[in-house]
């Protein structure tokens, strides 16, 4: 099944800006995107980035395992958002190089703790982990209708110029 | 690089790739659609939704690209005189005809990468670029019309790039309230507008050239938003005044989060 992902130039800037600024003590920034999603013919999904949420300074824990650990309270205004306006939640942070991105252990391990908590709120819904390299994108989306997650399958940056990645990061969770 | 793209090359060395993995749908293929079909398949573009729901008919022939006078003694589909076109000059393109009205497939129509407008009311341009914008799709809109001014004949015509988080075509004051109404009113009586195929293939040309700068650019303007102005007595296209105005301006519509997706979302059965 296709799921694509689409996000406009200017929002994926804005993430960046945001994803950038060093944290007083955390080695990298976390922040969440709120999409929406429509169904593909004959088969699939698209993910479409409306807004990038930013994880404030105090919602982050102290954690030397990890770049980056976020409290509940991160969480906790992340499902709000979910709820307040009908959109799916997903968590995106940047690996600092260019070409495909993968998924850490640590995130593969870490992701799939915390996403089922949005279907408390919308439980209808897919979301999921988006990882940013310099130059690309891979995500990862649940829905609790299906036991495995699904991997996008085409990324799009919307604007001038227009970047599409394709099939990217087919092998098996 | 294959050597029918050798002339292009300066597209860049991944242009190939990028023009073949891309998906374009065509919405209308009269005298601006069926220049496009051809244009985008010399180019390249691997994969085509070629939408309308017209037959052939002989008033069509002094601009339909491909069309034939076979064509309209046997009501040919135009969606088929595209294909044909587009496979005759790409053979490995993917091609899927849509016999209908664009709303009938805006499921499928959401899978592109980029849609071209080339239709004949305004009704349909809010209605197609509402679409675009709520999948998140490019969206380039070409149209031309004649004018009698004073007993004298006007060619004119437009190219607009509407790119999701720009200025849409209600902001550069193409589409109006006034306008739709006016159109509303007058639907009955709406006969043939006049069409010609000089004037359709400039403006084709124009719009391909816009999506060939945003898909494999090869200067460094990029441009979000392009509102072009053909003057089809004078024989030029300009920059529209219009969005020299609107320059630093941002978009108020399609803000909300409900103006994108699906606004009932439910996954098909596992």
């Amino acid at each position: 099944m296709r799921v694509a992902f689409k996000i406009t130039r200017t929002l994926l800037g804005r993430a960046f800006d945001d994803l950038y600024r060093p944290h007083p003590f955390a080695a990298e920034r976390v922040g969440f995107l709120s999409c929406r999603v429509g169904a593909l013919r004959p088969s699939g999904w698209v993910v479409l980035a409306h807004d990038f949420h930013s994880v404030a300074d105090e919602d982050y824990l102290r954690d030397r395992a990890v770049g980056a650990m976020m409290g509940p309270a991160a969480i906790r205004k992340a499902m709000q958002i979910a709820l307040s306006h009908e959109v799916c939640m997903f968590h995106v942070h940047i690996h600092e190089h260019r070409g495909q991105p993968r998924f850490s252990k640590t995130d593969l391990r870490e992701t799939p703790k915390f996403v089922p908590d949005f279907w408390h709120v919308r439980p209808h819904l897919v979301h999921g982990a988006i990882v940013l390299s310099l130059d690309s994108a891979a995500g990862l989306c649940w829905h609790p209708q299906y036991p495995k997650p699904f991997r996008f399958s085409d990324i799009s940056i919307v604007g001038a110029p227009m970047v599409a990645v394709r099939s990217v990061n087919e092998r098996e969770i | 690089m294959n050597e029918r793209s050798k002339r292009q090359s300066f597209l860049g060395s991944q242009s190939d790739r990028v023009l073949g993995d891309c998906s374009v749908a065509i919405v209308g293929l009269g005298g601006g659609g069926s220049h496009i079909a051809q244009q985008l398949a010399h180019l390249g573009v691997g994969s085509f939704f070629l939408i309308d729901p017209d037959l052939v008919e002989e008033s069509n022939l002094n601009r339909l690209i491909g069309g034939t006078v076979e064509d309209a003694t046997k009501k040919t589909l135009k969606t088929l005189v595209a294909s044909r076109l587009v496979r005759g000059i790409n053979p490995l393109a993917q091609v899927v005809c849509l016999d209908g009205k664009w709303q009938e497939f805006h499921q499928i129509l959401r899978g592109s990468d980029i849609i071209f407008g080339c239709l004949d009311t305004y009704r349909d341009r809010y209605e197609l670029e509402i679409t675009a914008r709520r999948y998140l799709l490019p969206y380039i809109d070409i149209g031309m019309d004649v004018h009698e001014v004073e007993g004298r004949f006007s060619v004119s015509g437009q190219v607009i790039l509407s790119m999701p988080g720009s200025l849409c075509m209600r902001c550069l004051g193409f589409l109006r309230e006034d306008l739709l109404a006016r159109e509303a009113e007058n639907y009955a009586a709406a006969g043939g507008r006049p069409q010609v195929v000089w004037a359709n293939g400039a403006l084709a040309s124009a719009a391909v050239g816009v999506f060939t700068q945003l898909f494999t650019p090869w200067h460094e303007g990029h441009a979000e938003c392009v509102y072009l102005e053909y003057d089809g007595n004078n024989q030029t296209v300009a920059t529209s005044n219009r969005l020299a105005h609107m320059r630093g301006k941002q978009c108020p519509h399609f803000l909300q989060f409900s103006d994108l997706g699906d606004p009932f979302w439910i996954p098909e059965k596992s």
